[in-house]
Order: structure tokens, then sequence, then C-alpha cells
């Protein structure tokens, strides 16, 4: 897409073209630049082989797959792994994605799915590789208010709330910890959330209720 | 304050569950993980185009293959018997057919010693061929007479 303007560019430039015409083309630059390429349009090229419109797809939802998987696993190097390969059998399987849903949706479910089957095959042997917290956790006033002084366990440092969180979150069965991810983590409504996982909404509900309550239980001890 | 948590309001485990957003993988992670991405597509598709054999010539994953599914190792264990199974017979076969064709005909010779009255019969006389029985029965078949086209030679004398 971009690469096809960026080329078409000199050819342009080499015509004898009038004040006007260069002026057209100028306008029209900065507008291209600035305006993101639709969704449909770069799924249409990456369908014909096109890698560099395929490569701004996986720019544009890297960091989500990544987060989900990783928030499954609790394991950075199992979310890698995970994360590029959902990308790449997404790319292989292009020919067979008919739209009904978005291209987002579609590799999202991708992604749980490969997951998912992951986490089957490992069964019970976790073992967690925990990402590191970034500099704003202890600013954010939700934790702030949580390791304050009215906090049972105050001495909690945020690592060891970290470690706690991460060892409940693997004591859920998967499509519990998957609801909880996509939800109370990573913020989809009920209803992505049911066409990812391609159940109805009631299901989503039930499931994310029960998960708290599960989690709730899991850390009592680290809850006002 | 009670130190149990009222099971129906999660206002507290929404705000620990805040803690996973601040998650995040190594600087710059993110910067070369399309590329990584590219790079095994573009990988996969060389594998793809170098066809067949050349997989299979790719021992360590040949091999990594039968350490992931058992089975492909005892299937190949099975058909590798077959395969010597069906040469061994094809061989067996073969040798009955050949003794007719390797054996020439042999007539009776006269080895020409003076005028005297050679007897019809020669020095040398090879019965025939018809009675070489081949066996075919595998419990005969590592004995090497069974097998291989032993004749019998009578050999007699001259008369004086």
């Amino acid at each position: 897409m971009r690469s096809g303007f960026v080329a078409s560019l000199p050819m342009i430039m080499a015509e004898p073209v009038s004040r006007k015409a260069l002026k057209a083309v100028d306008k029209s630059a900065p507008i291209a630049a600035s305006q993101p390429v639709p969704e449909t349009e770069l799924v249409k090229h990456a369908r014909k082989g096109d890698l560099e419109a395929y490569d701004e797809l996986v720019r544009r939802y890297q960091e989500r797959i990544y987060a989900t998987i990783y928030h499954m696993t609790s394991n950075h190097e199992d979310a890698n792994d995970l994360a590029q390969e959902s990308f790449i059998k997404a790319f292989h399987a292009l020919k067979s994605f008919k739209g009904g849903s978005s291209f987002y949706t579609w590799v999202y479910r991708i992604a749980v799915n490969k997951t998912i089957n992951f986490l089957k095959q490992r069964k019970n042997r976790v073992q967690m590789s925990l990402d590191d917290l970034d500099f704003n956790a202890e600013h954010d006033p939700d934790l702030v208010a949580l390791i304050s002084e009215k906090t049972p366990r105050r001495e909690i440092n945020l690592a060891e709330l970290q470690e706690k969180l991460n060892e409940a979150m693997q004591k859920l069965s998967e499509s519990h910890r998957l609801v909880v991810t996509l939800h109370d983590v990573q913020g989809l409504s009920h209803e992505e959330i049911a066409k990812i996982m391609d159940c109805n909404i009631g299901t989503v509900r039930s499931r994310l209720f029960y998960a708290r309550q599960q989690m709730q239980a899991y850390l009592s001890d680290y809850l006002k | 304050m009670s130190m149990n948590p009222d099971p129906d309001n999660f206002e507290g485990l929404r705000s620990l569950l805040a803690l996973k957003r601040h998650e995040q993988p190594p600087p710059g992670y993110f910067n070369s993980f399309a590329r990584e991405v590219r790079v095994r597509i573009q990988a996969g598709e060389r594998a793809a185009d170098s066809g067949f054999f050349a997989r299979l010539l790719d021992l360590q994953g040949f091999w990594a293959s039968f350490e992931a599914k058992p089975i492909l190792a005892g299937a190949g264990g099975v058909a590798a018997c077959a395969f010597l199974l069906v040469g061994i017979i094809y061989s067996t076969e073969k040798m009955d057919a050949q003794p007719q064709a390797l054996v020439p005909p042999v007539a009776d010779a006269n080895l020409g010693l003076g005028s005297r009255h050679v007897p019809r019969s020669s020095v040398f006389e090879v019965p025939a061929l018809a009675s070489f029985q081949l066996n075919n029965n595998l419990a005969n078949f590592a004995s090497p007479s069974s097998f291989l086209p032993v004749q019998p030679v009578n050999f007699v004398m001259p008369e004086n």
C-alpha cells in the first residue's frame, strides 16, 4: 500500500508536471501517510501474499494477542512462541477467512484455540516466567488503595502480589481464566468475548461470575 | 472490617487484576515481533518449496518426529520388516526360475578314448534337470542344498 504509493512517486515527478498537479501530489501525501489503511484493504493484500500488508496487521494486534496469551500462560517465552505461531497460522489460513467477522476477532480466535490446546498439553506443569511490572504500577490508584494501610497484608510488595495473582489465575480452568483475562484484564465486552469463544453471552457471564468467586477465594488474604 | 470479602462484590478483585495490565514484556520486544513473524513465514515457504525429499533429508526433524510420535517409529519398523520379507520371497522366486536357464543342456559326451567301444553313457552323466525340485518351503530354506542347484554326477569308468 504505502510502498505502492512511494514507488509511483518518482514516475509522477519525472513527468513534466504542471504546478497544479504537483500541488495535488503534495496535498495527497500527508493524507495518505496520516490515515490508517483500512483493515479490509490490508487483509485483501495479505491474502495475495503481500507480506508488507500482513506486517501492518501484525503490528496492529501484536500487543493484544501477546497479552492475552501471556495472561493465560503466565510465561513470557510460551506467550512469545504461541503469539508468533498464531500469526503464522493466520497468514496461511487467510484464504479461508470469509470476512464474516473482523480480522481482529478471527485472529484472536486462532490465538485462543492455540493457547488452550497448548495448556491442555502442558496440563498442570505450570512454570511461570513473569514479565516485569512497568513504572506506572506503583502509581496506579487501584493498586495504591489496595496496598495502603487498610489492607490486611500491607507489608506485601507489588512483586509478591503479582506472583500470588498469577498463581491464582493458573488455578482456574482454561475457559474461566480466558473470560477473566479478556474481560477484567483486557476490557473486552461480553459480546466480543462470546464471539471469540464461540458461545452465548449468558455463558460468558456465568463463567465470569464463577471465575471471580474462585479468584476471590484464592486471594482473600490480599483483598480488603 | 471483615477479613473475608463479600463473595458477590468483586471491586477489590478487579482492582487487584489491574496489576496484570502493568505486566509488560522487555523494552523493545514489539519492535522486532512483526519482523520475526515475517522471517518465520518466509522460512516456512522456503521449506515448502524445497519439497518432501529435502525435508526428509533434514535428519534432525526426521528423528524429532519419531520422538514426538513413537507410533511412527513402530510403523517404520513394520515397513522395514515387510520390505525385507518381500525381498526374500522375490529373490526365492527368481532362483526358482534361474536353474533351467543357467545350466546348459548337457549332451552325451564322447571323450574320444581310442576306437574302442565307448558306452552310450557319457563320462560325466548329468541327470535330467527335471528331477531337480526347488523347495520353496521356508522351513527348509535354511539349508543351502534346498536352494542351490546341486546336481549329482555319476562317474562311469570306460571299459578296458
